[in-house]
């Protein structure tokens, strides 16, 4: 009774409430880690709530009267598909929801009639083209495998996911660079310390809109590392691992790649998450896996 | 009942051609209410079956070869070989049929059942909130067209337009509750003919043109149809579908199935039929809103839901299912290439009519009710983004998105609604993306090859979609960064009616569309499909999963709140965009450059030109098409 | 609020215009942000964008030519922020000071708060400056808050 309680109730409310401060946190510790892969110090892992504070105490200066209740959007839809996820729902809702999140911070992108945020905008869906595909063939392989889309049913599935559809977690990895908004696919707007397009989908934001969408984004990366996680829902920890290690490769990979164009990133996006994912279905349909 | 349905639109049509403005005026109104009435008596009847008088069958007999000796002249009058050579290959074996078969009448020959009471509803429904927006619509679009000039203007009259509007109403509720084939392609034909007045109403040279190619494409289907009344005629011994439908399965009926579903793809402009569909763009927008979004195309749909049930199992269906999801990716991938607002909307029709054609010939319980919910949302959405579009159009003499940019600014009221309108289409918050997603888990159930590629088609085309309406979305809210008060533009009563009509409905049926599937839908497949679904307080769930959709409204409502808190409280002032530091003082689009002279700068959308491009993979898509189809008559024999 | 204005301190986001330099200058704040001298463990980040910076970088002398330009950049961005001028040029006009084309230091169109002279200005100077900008951030900070 209690066991349950706590794993319907207790944890998943725990991981809801920490999950932007998780977020903060991995951000904080991937410029620490980039900054000692280049030889320097970097900043303190806690620096994104710096960051987060003096950016609310900033005189506010908009972009347009839409653009507070957009950036807030971005941020709630975001914690709302952590939510979802956390309570064990419904997979391809909660990436619906993401598509929502995202919409926003498009619309808010567009709303401001300025040449770099419009081109980030418009770089942004085209990421979102990029990854899309890749989150409903992970979600179509979890129903193939569990029967069904909710995120319940992966826990009493009984194998490790990674064992049967390893491709669904290899192609998390180019989601997770395209989200974390690392290279070589961060065209629409690149993480601190580097420009694209000025700060591309980000530029026309400013005092507490961007610390609110800096928070969206960090319960992003919280959902993403939680979606990983999925792969190996018997021992959460394991899972959690899966997760950093997929992580510090895009640490490493922003590292090493320069930015590339919009079109590399589709092409690259679509031919292996396809390729990867349907190949999946067919070695695991002939060794009567599924 | 069943006479009022068919019969009131048919003669309040007659009379709205001869009848002086304001008395149409009362005669749509009125016309719209009864039928709008009598499609709920029949829906809450619970079905039932009837058949007229033999001496009806006489009538649509006699109407029949009359409306096919008129396809006749139309083609002969037009110099047009398709339609002359489409009209005779029906006039003549439905000649011979007569002749082999005359007065066989074919009992039940009306059947009213749950798919047709659901059809019914959605024709009358928002087939009367589109014929009170057509009347205020036509006047001003006459306005439009007489100003090109009188020389080109061979347009037919107000009240023949309303009179094959109208009509068409009628004629679809023929469609649906006929259960006799002969009637239900005499029907059909009628929605054909229907569709060719309204097309070239206009009356100038493309209008024409791309009339007579809604007609011969329509004719195909019908040549479709009367094959499998002969299959079913003289192999058969009837043409009742109920009864075809209860029937063993042999390659033989097969084949008239697969004939039906032909004609189900050129009704609903499936690959390679589609060019009709887009050539009707240029007809006036009430036509474009019932027609080709809402009403007729759904037609071809209803078509193969009818009779799906009794392919289960087969390789059959399928093919079919294929050329629905291979419709749905090409379109959408098209879609994305677009610069004109009806194209932009025609391509997404055509591709959700392949999802729910797709949904439907999956021939699962739970790919079946997707694709009935599929059709109940998209036609309010649909309809609705066709109106606003419309009455966009009219005001801003231009489909060209690009200069649709900043619409929110200039139009604000219609604006609004026709943004919500997207947001149905792609959002969570209603009904049209629970169909997709049920779709995505109904592709899952197919077999292990066809899976494979059917995944990948729904997967594409699912995220194109997305980007094609996100981008539009953008494009209305590119607003330079002035305050500005928006003030909402009037509008005639008939457009803010209809609009919110349609857009309330819309809301309340996706907020309940937990009710709805539970109470409408199950019931209605519940003969030839279990129910799989289970309606919760927060939304609905399947044995796929669960998609709550109060949660969601719950956010945005947290979200409108929390954001318009956040402005009222901190603010903030509105400052123009970055621009390098050479923004020009009191013009937000302009920027200092060279020798000190100002440019003003603009924001375009993106179009994907040259990789995609329309002309040139249209070809590809016709081809595929084509052999598609062959392919499913081919597999009749598995 | 004492936690706003510690965050405030801890993360000075900087604008960097070059307003008429010869370069020498920028080449040494570049230099301030590698791993030799690592300005980014302050939290300080070269953000491209007015509206998102704390502190402006400047360097070169002003000119009618770029005058407009930096009194843009500055307007656009928000409360509370410092200018930093790095380099003799900016500061007074450095060897240029003469000219018909050239105003003057920076100061002759915004407010100035820090002067770090020097041709070129070192790292370690630029990185003082940066020290005694905060400073001054700290003490606009508390005015804002109301202590």
């Amino acid at each position: 009774m209690v066991n349950t309680l706590l794993t319907d109730y207790v944890l998943p409310l725990a991981f809801i409430i920490v999950a932007p401060l998780l977020g903060g946190l991995l951000v904080g510790l991937d410029r620490k880690i980039t900054a000692r892969m280049q030889s320097r110090m970097g900043p303190p892992i806690t620096q994104p709530f710096y960051d987060f504070i003096k950016l609310w105490g900033k005189a506010p200066f908009l972009s347009s009267r839409f653009q507070p209740m957009l950036a807030v959007g971005y941020f709630v839809f975001i914690f709302t598909a952590v939510i979802m996820l956390a309570f064990k729902q419904d997979l391809l809702l909660t990436l619906f929801t993401l598509t929502l999140a995202d919409v926003c911070l498009i619309v808010s992108a567009y709303n401001s009639k300025s040449p770099y945020s419009n081109l980030g905008g418009r770089r942004e869906l085209l990421s979102m083209l990029a990854y899309e595909p890749l989150m409903l063939l992970t979600a179509i392989s979890i129903q193939v495998v569990t029967g069904s889309f909710l995120v319940r049913d992966v826990f009493t599935y009984g194998k490790p996911l990674l064992l049967v559809i390893p491709a669904a977690y290899a192609v998390q990895q180019l989601v997770l660079i395209i989200d974390m908004k690392k290279s070589p696919f961060d065209v629409a707007g690149s993480g601190h310390a580097h420009q694209e397009l000025v700060r591309g989908v980000y530029t026309e934001f400013s005092g507490y809109t961007l610390a609110l969408v800096e928070l969206g984004h960090w319960t992003k990366i919280a959902f993403i590392m939680g979606l990983i996680s999925l792969f190996w829902a018997q021992n959460l920890l394991i899972g959690v691992g899966l997760s950093l290690l997929l992580w510090f490769i895009s640490i490493v990979a922003d590292n090493i790649y320069p930015r590339l164009n919009w079109e590399t990133m589709v092409r690259t996006s679509w031919t292996l998450g396809f390729i990867l994912i349907l190949a999946n279905f067919v070695v695991v349909t002939i060794l009567g896996v599924i | 009942m069943i006479a009022l349905a068919i019969g009131l639109p048919t003669l309040s049509g007659l009379a709205c051609l001869v009848a002086p403005k304001n008395i149409r005026r009362i005669l749509v109104y009125v016309t719209a209410a009864v039928l709008v009435g009598t499609s709920i008596l029949i829906y809450n009847s619970g079905g039932f079956v009837y058949s007229p008088n033999e001496s009806f069958e006489l009538v649509v007999v006699g109407l029949d070869i009359l409306l096919l000796l008129y396809f006749l002249y139309i083609g002969y009058v037009n110099r047009n070989l398709p339609t002359l050579a489409l009209a005779l290959a029906q006039l003549l074996p439905i000649g011979y049929y007569e002749y082999v078969a005359f007065g066989t009448h074919t009992t039940p020959t009306l059947l009213v059942d749950g798919i047709s009471s659901i059809m019914s509803l959605i024709v009358s429904i928002v087939g009367s909130a589109v014929a009170i927006y057509a009347l205020d619509y036509m006047v001003e679009h006459e306005e439009e067209v007489g100003s090109l000039g009188a020389s080109s203007v061979k347009a037919a009259s107000q009240g023949s337009f309303f009179f094959y509007l109208i009509m068409l109403l009628g004629a679809m509720h023929g469609v649906v509750f006929s259960n006799s084939l002969y009637w239900l392609y005499f029907f059909w034909e009628v929605t054909t003919l229907s569709c060719y007045q309204l097309i070239r109403h206009d009356g100038t040279e493309i209008a024409v043109q791309n009339g007579l190619r809604a007609l011969w494409m329509g004719l195909v289907g019908g040549v479709a149809l009367v094959g499998s009344i002969f299959i079913g005629h003289f192999h058969f011994d009837t043409i009742s579908m109920s009864a075809l439908i209860g029937k063993n399965p042999t390659p033989l009926l097969y084949l008239a199935f697969a004939l039906m579903a032909i004609a189900a793809f050129t009704k609903s402009a499936q690959l390679p039929f589609q060019s009709w569909l887009l050539g009707a763009m240029v007809a006036p927008t009430p036509v474009s809103a019932l027609l080709h979004s809402s009403t007729m195309v759904n037609a071809g749909v209803y078509l193969i839901l009818r009779f799906v049930p009794a392919i289960e199992g087969s390789v059959l269906t399928y093919g079919i299912a294929l050329v629905g999801i291979f419709t749905f990716m090409f379109t959408a991938i098209i879609a994305l290439n677009q610069k004109y607002s009806k194209a932009i909307l025609a391509y997404s029709t055509i591709g959700n009519l392949g999802l729910m054609i797709f949904c439907a010939a999956m021939n699962t319980p739970l790919s079946y009710s997707a694709a009935v919910i599929l059709l109940i949302f998209h036609s309010m959405s649909k309809g609705l983004l066709f109106l606003c579009a419309g009455i966009v159009e009219n005001r801003l003499h231009t489909r060209y998105i690009e200069e649709w940019q900043g619409l929110l600014g200039k139009l604000p009221l219609t604006s609004s609604v026709m943004i919500t309108g997207i947001i149905s289409m792609i959002l969570p918050l209603f009904g049209v993306l629970l169909g997709k997603w049920a779709a995505i888990g109904a592709v899952s159930s197919a077999a292990f090859f066809p899976a494979l590629v059917m995944i990948t088609m729904m997967v594409i085309g699912s995220s194109a979609t997305t980007l094609f309406w996100a981008k539009w979305l953008g494009n209305f809210t590119v607003l330079p960064l002035t305050e500005r008060e928006y003030k909402f533009e009037q509008l005639p009563s008939g457009y803010i009616f209809s609009m919110f009509f349609l857009l309330s409905l819309d809301i309340v049926a996706s907020l309940g569309v937990g009710l709805i599937i539970q109470n409408v839908v199950c019931p209605a497949i519940a003969s030839n499909y279990a129910c799989v679904w289970t309606a919760g307080i927060l939304g609905i769930s399947s044995q796929l999963g669960s998609f709550m959709i109060i949660p969601i409204w719950a956010a945005i409502a947290a979200v409108v709140l929390l954001g318009n808190y956040l402005y009222k409280s901190k603010g903030g002032i509105i400052m123009p965009a970055y621009l390098s530091g050479a923004n020009v003082e009191g013009s937000p689009t302009s920027f200092r450059t060279t020798a000190d002279t100002t440019v003003e700068f603009n924001v375009a959308g993106m179009f994907f030109d040259p990789e995609i491009n329309e002309g040139r993979w249209t070809p590809w898509g016709v081809v595929t098409g084509v052999l598609m189809n062959l392919l499913v008559i081919a597999l009749v024999v598995l | 609020m004492k936690l706003m204005t510690t965050a405030r301190l801890k993360s000075p986001w900087v604008l960097h215009f070059d307003c008429g330099s010869c370069n020498g200058c920028d080449i040494e704040i570049l230099a301030a942000l590698t791993p030799k001298f690592d300005a980014e463990r302050f939290g300080i980040v070269n953000i491209g964008d007015p509206k998102q910076a704390d502190i402006l970088l400047v360097t070169g002398p002003a000119n009618h030519r770029n005058k407009e330009v930096l009194k843009n950049l500055y307007d656009q961005m928000p409360d509370p922020k410092a200018v930093i001028v790095v380099g003799t040029c900016g500061c007074t006009g450095g060897i240029f000071h003469n000219c018909p084309n050239v105003l003057g230091g920076v100061d002759n169109v915004i407010p100035v708060d820090v002067y770090v002279p020097g041709c070129a200005a070192r790292p370690e100077q630029i990185v003082d400056g940066v020290v005694l900008a905060l400073q001054k951030l700290a003490e606009m900070s508390e005015k804002m808050e109301g202590n």
